[in-house]
């Protein structure tokens, strides 16, 4: 891969509009018994949220750390380990209780890191599989681009 | 008037129609009838089972240069056709079973035809890559088409269907054949293109030709890898799946995936092996009907006319036609040029050589001429041979490779490369924060340039810099480089262990012949380095490899000049930095907008875009990469959807997804 800053932005905006929401929502039903409970299903979509919130914070970093690579690069291996670099910052710092909108609870025992990770891992699994090569295929000029949308 | 000596270019055909050992040039001093055959009495023997004793005669007189069959069992084609009879014109192919004889221009001069002269058959040997000692383009004898064209920057449609010259109109033609036509034309395909609209104008069979001959010179068969990312495909213009995931799909292995995940910095850059490309190419020429669209022909020029079109003229090769019916227009709205390398030449010093010893040439070669025969001998040969390899390039690195599997057979075999200066592990180049690896006192980089100057911030701030920063970046990213494989370094380290590679610091002042001594010691080359140190080192060597690469130079294309010339077209610039200052340095490419068109050569509706190598120094630093012709193609086809006039429809997302699931399943677009 190799983004630009734009481009991290962009494509993890749409990867979270496109594969993270509907994902999340889906599960958030399974959760709830195939119910519609916004008191439950918010849960799962702030968390998602918030992982994203973070990640668009912390891509400036992820950028400069590429300009002092020789290639500007930045490996399929980095993002892989990032993502979940990501999601262990925000699912530890939700258990502690200090992100007011999600509640502590839910992130409490081996249950709540199950359900967390499990959540995790059906968004990621796909965005990152999409990452891979089938973005390319629908928007055919996003890896001259360096990961943005649009015309030349 | 015909001017003495004429000469022919020789080339031996193997069986899988590629050449064999070097080219050779044949001087016919003066007029008269020479017999070509398998005969004794011919004057120049050639051998094989399919040449006729008596094949044919080349019959020189004043005004002309002809071929006459002698009544062969097999034939005489001339460019394709058979012939009994046929007056040649330079450039002109003969082939007969075996063998391509290729008439040649008249020598520069008398001096540069006599120095090769002297021995009347097989004087020297040339590589197909045209090689001149100046920078006048190969001077041309043709008649066609300059009546038509000859001071005219218009043409009239009128007047050139007046010539008599078959005429074919089209939208769009692409000039040159070979990969950079083919990714331009399988663009416009997806996107939506009749193929009926289409031509491309080139003298290669298949896409890969050139390319292929290139790849086998420098020792890359069709198993060994090339150095490209598992995502340039240019049979693909989405770049998905990617070859690494081909590779599991036909059964070969999972592990180009995981290199995929870890490169550059975790494992080794996957890179696909050339047989595997070459073999997409044939499938995607196959669905998107390239045979069709390619005239198989050479292209002599190219003008504006007088509706805003382009009249395109062109030497039909093969085929029916013969004589004056091969010489053709095509006209078409729009025109792309990827003509490739055009005639090339070697650096200064080894061009020196080659020129003023032409019987030393077994000894020396550049790495992109066929010089198999090196190898075999050395391998066949008993006792030490030792071989001078200069350049730290990926050339480099895979002739050493090469010559370290020659030591399976003769193990006496010694590497001593050459190269101008020792690199420390921290001397690699410097690009702000970053510095490039250095193993082996050569520079590391997975592709010839840094990844993001693909898609990445380097293609943004490249293509928005202004032309000296442009050309200072070019000279800071640049340079020679070579792939971090752990089999290279290995035989770089575990040689110079055992002796049998040492890297030898220095320039080359001087090359000479060293006659052969006897039966046990044949010719050889001696190869002076003056070192950094201030001494001169004098190395006796049987075989001097040269990876120094090739200088490309669009004025020595006849094609590419004459355009300069008419249009007064305008061409980029190298720059250099020396003491925070950048100079300006000798012209490169031809100069075109980030859409890759030449603006020079807008015609009223008409539009002429450009690719590759012939576009050096312009909008986009990896231009003579697969990618990077997948780039410019999608720079260039965007741009005619943009302006409407040419009626391509853009490929949005779901045309996007459509067209990409038409290529899965293999579906004409």
């Amino acid at each position: 891969m190799i983004p630009t800053l734009a481009g991290r932005i962009q494509t993890r905006l749409f990867l979270f509009l496109f594969i993270g929401i509907p994902i999340t929502l889906l599960y958030g039903l399974y959760w709830t018994g195939w119910q519609w409970d916004w008191r439950t299903i918010q849960i799962f979509v702030w968390f998602l949220c918030t992982i994203t919130g973070l990640g668009l914070l912390l891509d400036p970093v992820y950028i400069f750390l590429q300009t002092t690579r020789w290639d500007r690069d930045w490996p399929f291996a980095y993002q892989f380990f990032f993502s979940w670099v990501e999601f262990g910052i925000v699912f530890f710092v939700a258990r502690a209780g200090l992100i007011p909108y999600l509640p502590e609870f839910a992130f409490q025992g081996g249950q709540g890191l199950w359900i967390a990770t499990l959540h995790f891992t059906l968004v990621f699994v796909p965005s990152f599989l999409f990452l891979l090569g089938p973005l390319q295929a629908i928007f055919v000029r996003w890896r001259f681009k360096g990961g943005q949308f649009g015309k030349m | 008037m015909i001017t003495f000596p004429v000469r022919f270019r020789v080339r031996q055909i193997g069986i899988d129609g590629n050449t064999v050992g070097s080219s050779r040039i044949l001087l016919c001093e003066e007029p008269g009838a020479f017999l070509i055959g398998k005969s004794q009495e011919a004057d120049v023997p050639l051998t094989g089972d399919a040449v006729s004793r008596r094949h044919l005669s080349l019959v020189l007189s004043a005004e002309d240069v002809r071929v006459q069959d002698e009544g062969s069992t097999n034939g005489t084609y001339v460019n394709g056709t058979r012939v009994d009879e046929q007056v040649l014109a330079v450039g002109d192919q003969i082939s007969i079973p075996g063998w391509i004889l290729e008439l040649l221009a008249a020598a520069e001069s008398p001096a540069s035809a006599t120095r090769i002269a002297g021995v009347e058959v097989d004087a020297s040997l040339v590589s197909r890559l045209v090689i001149t000692d100046d920078d006048a383009p190969p001077p041309t004898r043709r008649t066609f088409p300059d009546a038509e064209f000859e001071g005219k920057e218009t043409v009239g449609i009128e007047a050139l269907r007046a010539s008599g010259h078959p005429i074919e109109e089209v939208k769009f033609c692409a000039v040159g054949g070979g990969l950079g036509s083919f990714v331009w034309v399988d663009h416009l395909r997806c996107y939506g293109v009749p193929a009926s609209d289409i031509r491309a104008i080139g003298t290669e069979e298949v896409c890969y030709q050139t390319y292929k001959r290139y790849c086998k010179n420098s020792q890359i068969p069709d198993h060994e890898r090339l150095r490209s990312n598992a995502l340039s495909r240019p049979d693909n213009i989405w770049g998905f799946p990617g070859y690494a995931m081909r590779e599991v799909g036909k059964g070969i292995g999972v592990k180009g995936i995981f290199q995929v995940f870890g490169e550059p910095t975790l494992s080794e850059s996957y890179t696909p092996r050339a047989g595997d490309v070459f073999d997409s190419l044939d499938v995607e020429a196959k669905r998107i009907g390239w045979s069709d669209m390619l005239l198989k022909a050479q292209v002599l020029g190219l003008r504006k006319t007088s509706d805003g079109r382009y009249a395109v003229a062109y030497k039909l090769w093969g085929g029916e036609a013969s004589g004056q019916a091969r010489n053709r227009f095509l006209i078409a709205d729009a025109v792309h040029l990827s003509t490739g390398y055009p005639a090339t030449r070697f650096v200064d010093d080894f061009q020196t050589f080659i020129t003023n010893h032409p019987d030393a040439r077994a000894q020396v070669a550049n790495a992109y001429e066929p010089h198999d025969q090196m190898y075999v001998e050395a391998e066949r040969r008993g006792g030490p041979v030792q071989f001078v390899v200069r350049g730290r390039g990926i050339v480099a690195s895979r002739i050493i490779q090469r010559l370290s599997e020659a030591r399976a057979k003769n193990p006496e075999i010694r590497i001593l490369h050459s190269m101008r200066s020792a690199i420390g592990p921290r001397d690699g180049a410097v690009f702000r924060k970053a510095r490039r690896l250095v193993r082996n006192n050569v520079e590391i980089q997975p592709f010839n340039w840094p990844k993001s100057c693909w898609g990445g911030d380097l293609r943004v701030e490249y293509e928005n810099a202004s032309e000296e920063d442009r050309g200072i970046m070019l000279s800071q990213l640049g340079g020679t480089t070579t792939a971090e494989r752990s089999d290279w370094i290995a035989i770089a380290e575990r040689g110079a262990e055992e002796g049998w590679y040492r890297p030898i610091y220095g320039t080359i002042s001087d090359l000479a012949p060293l006659p052969p001594q006897g039966e046990k010691q044949p010719a050889g080359v001696q190869v002076s380095i003056d070192t950094q140190e201030g001494n001169r080192e004098e190395l006796n060597a049987d075989y001097l490899v040269d990876c120094t690469g090739l200088i490309a130079d669009i004025r020595r294309s006849p094609f590419l000049a004459d355009l300069l010339d008419t249009y007064h077209l305008s061409r980029n610039h190298a720059y250099r930095l020396s003491d925070g200052r950048a100079t300006k340095g000798g012209p490169t490419g031809l100069r075109c907008t980030n859409d890759f068109e030449i603006e020079g050569l807008r015609n009223g509706n008409g539009r002429v875009y450009a690719a590759g190598t012939i576009t050096t120094g312009g909008p986009y630093l990896a231009v003579d990469s697969f990618l990077g012709l997948q780039y410019s193609a999608l720079r260039s086809v965007d741009h005619l959807v943009t302006e409407r006039i040419h009626k391509v429809r853009n490929l949005g997302p779901l045309r996007s997804l459509g067209g990409w699931a038409k290529w899965m399943t293999g579906a004409r677009p």
